[in-house]
């Protein structure tokens, strides 16, 4: 089967990013296909360059478990408005509102709703993971 | 095309969950998906007569909702008993049909997608 997922926690304050990434991971093995993971809201947290994992949290670096997924070709798609107002801009972004500097991990891509809708519509199963 | 429902439940100002929802729902919508709305729990709070996002300077979600129609969005349903609930007086204009559980549970079953049912 084909899903689309979506992530709306924070990195380390919720934790639909490990049930998210624990689900994708367990799809893969289990031969079903990703079209994308989309992350809003808060989600969006999740693919800023600077995240330093807690030390409180030991083993869960979620930038290394999403770069692993992003590395067997899963698409992580970031919504651009829930995005660029909380801080995540990539290059473009930056030189159009003058910031100092980008802030988007280059594992993640800036991308409109409409790519939500997109990877809805082709799934055969569409999967949220709340904050 | 795809069924889509959007349950919307939590209420209008206290984040940007609702407006973030309801533009969701415009791009599905735009993209030729056919979209219902639900509103319950605190989520019938939307619907209060007299409501001003201005004081917040938020826009106000009673006018977003008024706008749905325009993006061919017109199956707009709300739940009853969270609106006896919270004794909530709802703007007629705004063409919302209060809805029971099991007319619910059929809007849940008849369609493909159901998005952001979270309390």
């Amino acid at each position: 089967m084909i899903y689309a997922l979506a992530v709306h926690g924070a990195p380390y304050s919720s934790n639909a990013a490990e049930h998210a990434i624990g689900f994708a991971e367990a799809l893969l093995a289990c031969g079903h296909q990703i079209e994308r993971v989309f992350f809003f809201h808060e989600g969006v947290y999740h693919s800023l360059n600077s995240h330093v994992p807690p030390q409180t949290r030991y083993n869960v670096n979620l930038a290394r478990r999403w770069q692993s997924l992003h590395n067997g070709g899963i698409e992580l798609a970031v919504c651009i408005a829930s995005g660029i107002k909380r801080g995540v801009v990539n290059e473009t972004e930056q030189e159009r509102y003058d910031l100092p500097s980008d802030t988007l991990s280059k594992t993640f891509e800036l991308v409109g709703l409409g790519q939500l809708i997109g990877a809805i519509a082709t799934a055969d199963r569409y999967v949220e993971f709340p904050a | 095309m795809k069924r889509y429902l959007f349950i919307v439940s939590r209420s209008p100002y206290g984040s940007s969950v609702v407006l973030e929802q309801l533009e969701t729902a415009m791009v599905a919508a735009a993209f030729d998906g056919d979209v219902a709305i639900l509103l319950r729990d605190d989520g019938v709070w939307n619907l209060q007569q007299h409501q001003s996002g201005d004081a917040l300077e938020r826009q106000t979600l009673a006018k977003v909702l008024s706008g749905l129609p325009s993006y061919e969005i017109d199956r707009l349903y709300v739940c009853a008993s969270s609106l006896q609930m919270r004794n909530v007086t709802i703007d007629q204009h705004l063409g919302f049909e209060a809805v029971d559980y099991p007319a619910q549970q059929a809007l849940i079953r008849n369609s493909d997608v159901v998005i952001g049912g979270q309390p």
